[in-house]
């Protein structure tokens, strides 16, 4: 279920075939494939569970798969990892700082860890529009958890990554932000990288993603441009009955998912 | 095919690992408990034992200079280094770590670096402070002991908290059994040294971690020639590092699920 919109000669930024993602045996991730073109937003959906942190983790290097390929612009996940990791820039859905460092001073590691040597002042300046500007002496326990989440925003883009890995990137930020952080990951594709994000606002994915993939069970159920999905599926039965008026990208994921909260 | 101002250069590990140095130190300096752990307690208990009878108790300034240091190696391995990785473990520290391209030998080893320095730093304080409470005039050939003493001893209690971590999963699991570990070795090293729990019980203190530490440091301190305790005590640590961090990095996991 790839969709056919690579330029020829360019290599896919991302390329997942048939992967699997194992937990103990349990299979989580089963059988997934998608590409993400240069300066593209590509938006995975899914209920909680479905396997989208998994599916992540995976091309983060953070769990091996059970199989399939994983190809990062054209570079093999399992054999490059460094080299691999050098291209993402990953914002994880929980991770965590270390208490005692202060902004100031998570910004100089991670910026070295990728190779690029900040100042104060241009830490300063850059998190400035993220609204940490004031806050550079303050050590991370001390940070609210939104504040938290946005400093791993920040951290997140420090260098120009290839592929800006974003893990339910809006959750507990306030509308401030997210405005700020959508408007932040637009100018980003428009400068070529691309975006694999996860949400769980459906609104947000039909209004700022390129393409969506709907997963569900570890298995990826659809794919495609937002309206592409909304025209395909919008006479589906479970989809008209879950649609007040015209049908939007929610209702088509209600209406392939089910109505039934996950455990 | 990648170019325009994305950057896809692999980052020289020479910063990275200058990086990560510079922000393990600004935990253990901010953090204030490793600091108190391994010089502050030592110290305190050299001072407190210049009062009253304790000295001839333990049984000279040498041994209670060597309980100093090792005391310090000891809180400062086993809660400081220990306890600091369980817990970045479990709030997601250490992934957040992983998926940088530092590779992963560099974060751990940044990490005792920091860890061993602190360590060398405050057994001279203490070794200091100690000959000066106790009127001991050491040679500068004797710091040097003192010093490749405290880096075996400093490897030897990293190399179990690692293998604590490494065979531990839960950190309260971790908080529990390291504070037991800890009772557990230093009543071994101090009573079974002292023979009052039997012959037995003195030839394990002997080869116990705490114990040969402070045979080492004690027969440093009062230049004593080598003698045969002395080659247990040092077959014993170096065999505490090379088995425990081997069990503590093969089963090491980076994150707590
Ligand atoms: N480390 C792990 N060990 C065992 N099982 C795991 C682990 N991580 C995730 N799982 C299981 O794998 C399945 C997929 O989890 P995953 O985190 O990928 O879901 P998700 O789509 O990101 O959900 P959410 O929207 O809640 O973040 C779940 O059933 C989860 O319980
Ligand atoms: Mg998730």
């Amino acid at each position: 279920m790839t969709s056919e919109v690579s330029e020829p000669g360019s290599p896919s930024v991302l390329e997942i075939s048939q992967l699997r993602v194992a937990y103990e045996g349990r299979t989580v991730v089963d059988g997934v494939s998608f590409r993400i073109q240069r300066g593209e937003i590509f938006g995975l959906l899914g209920p909680n569970g479905a396997g989208k942190t998994s599916t992540l983790s995976a091309i983060e290097g953070l769990v091996r798969p059970a199989s399939g390929s994983l190809l990062v612009d054209g570079l093999d996940v399992e054999q490059q990892p460094l080299a691999v990791k050098a291209l993402l820039k990953v914002q994880l859905q929980s991770s965590s700082f270390q208490d005692e460092l202060s902004i100031q001073e998570i910004a100089r590691l991670y910026a070295g860890l990728y190779g690029v040597k900040l100042s104060r002042e241009q830490v300063r300046g850059n998190t400035r529009p993220v609204g940490l500007g004031d806050e550079l002496g303050k050590k991370f326990k001390q940070l609210s958890g939104g504040q938290q989440q946005r400093l791993a925003l920040y951290i997140a883009t420090i260098h120009n990554p290839l592929l800006l890995l974003l893990d339910e990137p809006t959750a507990g930020l306030d509308p401030q932000s997210r405005r700020g952080l959508w408007r932040h990951i637009e100018e980003l594709r428009a400068e070529g990288n691309s975006i694999l994000l996860t949400t769980h606002s459906m609104e947000e994915a039909q209004a700022v993603c390129d393409r969506v993939a709907i997963i569900d069970h570890g298995k990826l159920l659809t794919e495609g441009r937002p309206s592409e999905l909304i025209n395909k599926h919008k006479d589906g039965p479970r989809v008209l009955s879950v649609a007040h008026g015209a049908p939007t990208l929610e209702d088509v994921f209600i209406g392939l998912t089910g109505s039934e909260i996950r455990d | 095919m990648t170019n325009t101002g994305v950057n896809t250069a692999r980052p020289p590990l020479g910063l990275a690992l200058r990086s990560l140095l510079r922000a393990d130190f600004l935990v253990l300096l901010n953090g204030k408990t490793s600091v108190f752990l391994s010089i502050l307690l030592p110290v305190v208990i050299l001072v407190a034992n210049t009062f009253g009878k304790g000295q001839s108790r333990l049984g000279g300034s040498s041994l209670v200079i060597g309980l100093a240091l090792t005391l310090g190696l000891l809180t400062s391995g086993l809660f400081g280094y220990t306890l600091a990785l369980a817990h970045d473990r479990d709030v997601g520290v250490l992934q957040r770590l992983r998926v940088t391209p530092a590779p992963t030998w560099m974060i751990m080893t940044s990490r005792v670096l920091v860890q061993v320095a602190t360590n060398l730093v405050a057994s001279v304080i203490v070794v200091i402070v100690g000959a000066l409470a106790y009127g001991l005039s050491l040679n500068p050939g004797q710091y040097l002991l003192v010093i490749a003493v405290s880096v075996l001893g400093a490897a030897a209690f990293l190399a179990i908290g690692q293998a604590v971590v490494g065979l531990v999963q839960s950190t309260s699991a971790i908080n529990a059994v390291t504070r037991v570990l800890m009772i557990l070795l230093l009543l071994l090293g101090l009573l079974g040294g002292t023979g009052i729990l039997g012959d037995t019980m003195k030839s394990i203190a002997a080869w116990s971690p705490v114990g040969a530490l402070m045979t080492l440091f004690a027969d440093t301190l009062n230049a004593s020639s080598w003698s045969g305790q002395d080659t247990t005590a040092l077959l014993a640590c170096i065999g505490y590092v090379a088995v425990c961090a081997t069990i503590g990095v093969r089963w090491f996991r980076w994150n707590s699920r």
